[in-house]
């Protein structure tokens, strides 16, 4: 069974120099993000930002201790139907494990690329990890039992001491450790 | 505020007109039959050591604790160390009825002078600093003179801004097989005439009826009101060679007017005739919005600090430090070579935003007593990587060069990851520090892709960088990190730096300005805090602002 130990909040700021089949998108473009593959949420579309539009809208998820990356993923409602523009991946370590405290907001921009793998411009996000639901998991010391999507799956103990702030280099990571 | 609702490469001009407001108590008693008749003279001291009026109080009948209440006006800049001296003189009773502008200071009786920095008093909390008042070039105190209270405030302009958002309406088209790709340039004119830009908008492509986002101005870039503004409309060619598609003139009164009542204001463009030819195009003004913000001094005298950490090449292309053509030379005579010049330039001015002076220090691509070639070591050789004062780290660059072997190559990965590491761990203590790392390198990095990495990674922090290069190489490559062309970085993982947090100046650069080439590189200092902090809506600390 699925427990989700953390939610993110990722607010989708906007995104610069889209285009479609060459040209320059014109309107209708909106962002899926997904953190887990069996749930997504959505912006709504923006519809007169063209090539660069912006949603500034914040969008809630939950995210399983294993997720690696966040897929943002921008797409236009065309009179044939959502096509993909293009994506970015957001890697978790650029919100955690890194050197900032685990609530620290992150604003963050990455190369967006099209299905054929060529750039098609940037999206600007900014991202911000919630504090684990105290019920749901175990303090960061001990070896959580039956977590994640695959019950065969454990996470091992780290035993990292969290709490030892004040070191410059040559020294500890602080923060909750996350199965990378 | 939406960080990346900023044209990446926005000009601030930060010069903050201050108002200086002067207490005195317990001054020198010199007339027989009355108190003393004060008023003070506030000189600025110049890089020669002469001293030039700034402004003068009112004088006060009969009293040694007076408080003015004529203020004086300084310009504080923060990039150069503004000393000041505060001059008290007894006006002689036959010179009371004269404008106080045309006393001859020479004809009154000396109170006593005292001596300070500008940089001292608004980093105050409440921007007020007591000194003692000392004999003339402070000389010894014969007696007891008193002391001097000066505070400091801004002036309504330093807070204000305006928020307006810019559309057009059937501009021309210059492009050949597509529409105008449309950006506004907005300028402000200056004493002599000049026009100086103060913004851009984004670019929008492929089209003759853009909107662009909103832009902030606050008034220290557009200075007034009514001060006459151009705005500028071009079409972008990724060549660089924009086309001019018009202008017109506004001031931002102007552009409230043309909001509220929804008027257009049409482009104009010179002909090749010599005259003006009025344009279809129209600007519109859709949003107009006036607000307070924040200033840089608001923050600082809260109790946000800067905090400066400082590396320096040790690589073999410096010369060896015994040879006189050595950068790294140590001229007995006390000139200072460039790595001691830029320290002591950025130093001195960073060093009074700093409240405990301590700073890190550490040198890169030198093999350490040890053995070992290391690219992030300790200046100081021992475990501490903290100096005291610019002092400290002076005495501990000239100690390495005694212990340390250049070597190579040059890589600023390792320096920038460690003051990227400081910055993000203090975050988790408080969020009012701001971290400064200056470094100084005679050579082109070898590590371009992993310092990249480095600084998009560092970009989301509360950290600037300003590299300077010294020596003659050819420091093309190294521009690439100042993104002033507008290019964001990249990571190798995809991810683009999120500010623009590298300033990079070559030391051979010509100037004839009163500002140093290094010093104009903490131009953008104060601007680069706001966004950082305004950016993420973190205020000053609300009990100290004044």
């Amino acid at each position: 069974m699925d427990k989700q130990c953390r939610t993110v909040e990722v607010t989708v700021l906007s995104a610069e120099n889209l285009r479609l089949d060459r040209k320059s998108v014109k309107k209708n473009t909106y962002v899926v993000v997904r953190a887990d593959p069996l749930n997504s949420r959505s912006t709504t579309a923006d519809f007169e930002g063209g090539s660069s539009p912006s949603w500034n809208e914040k969008l809630t998820l939950d995210m399983p201790f294993q997720t690696r990356f966040i897929s943002l993923e921008v797409k236009c409602r065309t009179g044939s139907g959502d096509r993909v523009i293009g994506t970015a991946s957001l890697p978790v370590s650029d919100i955690l494990g890194d050197y900032t405290p685990e609530s620290h907001l992150h604003f963050l921009s990455y190369r967006l690329r099209d299905a054929r793998g060529g750039r098609n411009g940037i999206i600007n996000v900014s991202v911000r990890v919630k504090m684990p639901v105290e019920s749901v998991c175990p303090p960061a010391t001990k070896n959580p039992v039956g977590y994640g999507c695959s019950s065969s799956w454990q996470q091992p103990t780290l035993g990292v001491p969290v709490g030892h702030r004040k070191n410059y280099y040559g020294g500890v990571v602080t923060g909750v450790p996350v199965w990378i | 505020m939406n960080l990346f609702l900023l044209p990446y490469d926005v000009f601030i001009l930060l010069k903050y007109a201050l108002q200086l407001s002067l207490s005195a108590s317990n001054l020198l008693d010199r007339d027989i039959t009355s108190k003393s008749d004060p008023m003070v003279v506030l000189f600025a001291k110049k890089r020669d050591g002469k001293l030039e009026e700034v402004g003068r109080t009112e004088v006060i009948l009969n009293n040694l604790n007076p408080t003015w209440i004529q203020k004086i006006t300084i310009s504080y800049q923060f990039e150069v160390v503004q000393p000041l001296v505060f001059q008290i003189y007894d006006v002689d009773t036959s010179y009371h009825n004269k404008p106080v502008k045309s006393l001859k200071l020479e004809d009154q009786d000396f109170l006593g002078e005292a001596s300070c920095v500008l940089s001292e008093i608004v980093t105050r909390h409440n921007h007020t600093l007591t000194i003692q008042l000392q004999n003339r070039n402070g000389h010894g105190i014969l007696r007891k003179l008193g002391a001097l209270t000066v505070h400091a405030e801004e002036t309504i302009a330093s807070r204000t801004a305006v928020e307006i958002t810019l559309r057009c309406y059937q501009l021309a088209n210059k492009d050949l097989f597509s529409l105008s790709d449309p950006f506004l340039r907005i300028s402000r004119m200056v004493e002599g005439g000049g026009y100086v830009p103060i913004c851009k908008t984004e670019v929008v492509n492929n089209n003759l009826n853009p909107v662009w986002r909103p832009l902030c101005l606050s008034m220290q870039q557009f200075g007034s009101k009514e001060n006459p503004l151009v705005i500028e409309c071009f079409d972008f060619n990724s060549s660089g060679n924009h086309v001019l598609i018009g202008k017109l003139q506004k001031s931002v009164a102007d552009l409230e007017t043309l909001h509220r009542e929804k008027n257009g204001a049409n482009f104009v463009i010179q002909t090749s005739h010599g005259h003006e030819k009025v344009l279809k195009g129209q600007l519109f003004v859709d949003l107009f919005l006036e607000k307070e913000q924040y200033s840089f001094l608001d923050y600082v005298s809260s109790g946000f600090e800067l905090n400066f950490m400082v590396a320096v090449d040790f690589t073999a292309s410096n010369g060896n430090p015994r040879n006189p053509d050595s950068l790294h030379y140590i001229d007995p005579s006390g000139q200072l070579n460039s790595y001691q010049q830029a320290i002591m330039e950025v130093g001195q001015v960073i060093q009074f935003y700093d409240s405990d002076r301590r700073f890190p220090a550490w040198g890169f691509g030198g093999k350490t007593p040890a053995g070992t070639i290391s690219h992030c070591f300790n200046l100081n050789g021992s475990a501490s990587f903290e100096v005291e004062g610019v002092e400290g780290i002076m005495a501990a660059y000239a100690s390495a060069l005694h212990n340390i072997s250049l070597s190579g190559p040059t890589l600023f990965g390792p320096v920038i990851n460690t003051a990227a590491q400081i910055a993000g761990q203090s975050l988790s203590n408080n969020n009012s520090k701001y971290f400064v790392l200056l470094i100084i390198t005679d050579g082109v990095i070898t590590d371009m892709q992993e310092t990249k990495d480095a600084l998009v990674r560092a970009s989301d922090l509360p950290l600037s960088i300003l590299i300077v290069g010294v020596g003659g190489a050819d420091f093309t490559q190294m521009e690439i990190l100042d993104a002033d062309n507008g290019q964001r970085l990249q990571s190798s993982t995809g991810r683009m730096a999120t500010r623009d947090i590298v300033q990079f100046v070559p030391m051979r650069e010509v100037n004839s300005g009163q500002i140093s080439v290094v010093q104009a590189l903490l131009e953008e200092l104060p601007g680069q805090f706001l966004t950082y902090f305004r950016s993420r809506d973190i205020k000053p600390h609300a009990r100290h602002v004044c």
